[in-house]
């Protein structure tokens, strides 16, 4: 984008500045702050070896960061387990649209110390998209191919997979928090590039646009991975695909170091998705009992 | 003492070399065009790769060394003509350096031979195959020539071919599509995209091929300079301004003004302008330590001078 030479533009980013609430002021401050101290190495012109540019991902963080405050009200916990350095966050994929992911983005964010930028892995076909291959690359993301992740890992950045994928996300209300099938590629990626894996729970997403119906024939007809039916989608038209306001809390397990060699059988790697696996379930039990409702904290 | 032949030597970076090269071997050089003001101690024929000519240059300079960088780059001519001169230019000079006992080659490719496509993931290695005719048919001829460069390689274990394809060279001298997109006042961009683009100073590769012959280096080589930014940072610092068109608007215009000959870009390299061709430059530097003098800043200053 061209920058305003002055004049109207600088005109504009007063006045939106100001009709900003003093909370959203503060947050943005806040995330100028966060994203001075990531470890990640930016050129002299802003930007790190993977396009990533603090500077634009600000604005579109300061979205999902209000959204995190004060709309899912997210808390953490265990998050000082994350260790520096390479690391690969596990997480559940739930909620129809990837809410889930942006959260743990703000939480690594604002509460991991030092603060952290989460690469997603994103469908090899958004670099296509005008305007938001773009920001999804200025945001710190990438296309997920494992060539792109091993390139991110030996950086030593944190990467985040959801290996549920859409099989997680566009599951029905009454599979909430029932762990879908997991791929095992983010455990040869650990294996090849001896990166621990964090195992993630997230409590709260599951239920934030509970699917009634998946019409998956509709989906493919249209271009998209599924064609949910839920409480507000499609009968509410656009609005029907907000979330309800539901309190997120984010688990996180102890680190796991695993051993052995990227080439090894599906069956041994298996036995180490499954070990995943079930930390992942066990953070997910106990947010499950530790929560007094869906909507409160 | 070593003598080494530059094909194309009149060109920017051909000079620049053999100036460099002047240090420590003895230089000759072949080019379309003559050379004025050379270094006396240089001798330069006018000839043509594929004639006869080229072939008397070969057997009596005997040359110990070859550097490859005598294409044409340029969409002017006629494209059936310049695919002949570059890829048959190539293969006779290949052939002449088997016969004639040249013991070492550089062959000057390029990183555009990849191809600007839109599922290139980050850094790429030499091993990936090179796609750039699928979308740019234009430059079918560099593809070719690094091919065969490759296989001529493989086939003559006993001579030192180095491939070496470098990310987008800018500087003083050289010339080329990317440094006179840069040097124009405006330049135009397509809208929504904005990929990554390496840079690399045109003393850094005129080092880097005077190492490929002092280490005898034999292989395929990205050469990689000291770091990247996006095409509208490049433009802005190197003191251009671009002009965001909508895709639907650009491929269109492009198309039309090129076949009236008003701008020097076909259609395909607009791929360039949306989608990054980043390199992966390890394997070069493990071979011979290369680093780049040159930081992005002189770099971009050197187009503004």
């Amino acid at each position: 984008m061209p920058k305003g030479p002055g004049g109207l533009g600088n005109a504009l980013r007063d006045l939106s500045g100001a009709l900003l609430p003093l909370s959203a002021r503060g947050l943005g401050q806040e995330l100028e702050e966060r994203l001075r101290k990531i470890p990640t190495r930016l050129n002299e012109y802003g930007f790190d070896q993977f396009g990533l540019e603090p500077a634009a991902a600000k604005s579109q963080l300061l979205l999902s960061g209000l959204l995190y405050r004060y709309y899912f009200r997210v808390e953490t916990r265990g998050i000082e387990k994350v260790p520096s350095g390479r690391v690969l966050l596990i997480s559940n994929h739930a909620g129809q649209l990837p809410f889930d992911g942006m959260m743990l983005g703000v939480a690594m964010l604002l509460e991991a110390e030092p603060p952290r930028i989460v690469r997603g892995m994103g469908e090899y076909w958004i670099p296509q998209l005008p305007f938001v291959g773009v920001s999804a690359i200025r945001s710190g993301s990438m296309v997920g191919t494992p060539e792109n992740c091993v390139q991110m890992l030996e950086a030593d950045e944190c990467v985040m997979v959801f290996p549920e994928g859409v099989r997680g996300m566009n599951k029905l209300f009454r599979e909430r928090y029932k762990l879908q099938r997991f791929g095992q590629g983010f455990v040869r990626l650990a294996l090849e590039t001896e990166t621990p894996i964090v195992p993630i729970g997230i409590v709260g997403s599951e239920e934030q646009q509970p699917g009634l119906a998946n019409v998956p024939r509709l989906g493919k007809l249209l271009g998209m991975p599924a064609f949910p039916l839920t409480l507000g989608f499609p009968w509410l038209g656009p609005l029907g695909i907000l979330p309800l306001p539901v309190k997120y809390r984010i688990y996180f397990g102890d680190p796991l170091r695993l051993d052995g060699s990227p080439t090894e059988e599906d069956a041994q790697i298996q036995a180490k998705v499954d070990l995943v696996r079930d930390a992942m379930h066990g953070l997910l039990q106990r947010g499950r009992a530790e929560r007094k409702g869906i909507f409160r904290g | 003492m070593e003598k080494v032949l530059i094909t194309g030597i009149a060109g920017g970076l051909g000079r620049l070399l053999a100036r460099r090269l002047l240090e420590n071997y003895e230089v000759c050089g072949v080019d379309r065009v003559p050379w004025e003001g050379r270094p006396r101690s240089i001798a330069v024929h006018a000839v043509d790769l594929r004639k006869r000519g080229f072939e008397d240059v070969i057997r009596t300079e005997l040359p110990t060394a070859v550097v490859h960088m005598g294409f044409v780059r340029d969409f002017r001519s006629d494209l059936s003509r310049r695919h002949d001169a570059n890829v048959r230019g190539t293969k006779r000079l290949l052939d002449h350096c088997a016969h004639y006992g040249v013991q070492k080659l550089v062959v000057f490719s390029s990183g555009t031979v990849y191809g600007a496509l839109y599922d290139n993931p980050f850094y790429m290695d030499e091993d990936r195959a090179l796609e750039a005719s699928r979308g740019y048919p234009e430059i079918r001829d560099l593809v070719e020539v690094d091919a065969i460069a490759t296989t001529f390689l493989w086939r003559y274990p006993h001579i030192s071919t180095c491939v070496l394809r470098p990310v987008n060279v800018l500087g003083h001298y050289v010339r080329s599509m990317i440094s006179e997109f840069l040097r124009l006042e405006r330049q135009p961009t397509v809208m929504g995209f904005d990929p990554l683009m390496q840079f690399i100073h045109e003393q850094d590769v005129v080092e880097a091929i005077a190492l490929s012959l002092y280490h005898g280096l034999q292989g395929v080589f990205n050469l990689v300079g000291p770091g990247q930014v996006p095409i509208h940072t490049a433009i802005r610092e190197t003191g251009g301004r671009p002009i965001a068109l909508p895709e639907f608007l650009f491929r269109p215009l492009i198309r039309q003004l090129f076949a009236r000959g008003m701008v020097p870009w076909p259609e395909g390299a607009i791929d360039f302008l949306k989608f990054p061709v980043t390199l992966s430059g390890r394997r070069f530097v493990e071979a011979t330590n290369f680093r780049p003098l040159f930081g992005l800043e002189e770099i971009f200053q050197s187009l503004r001078d």
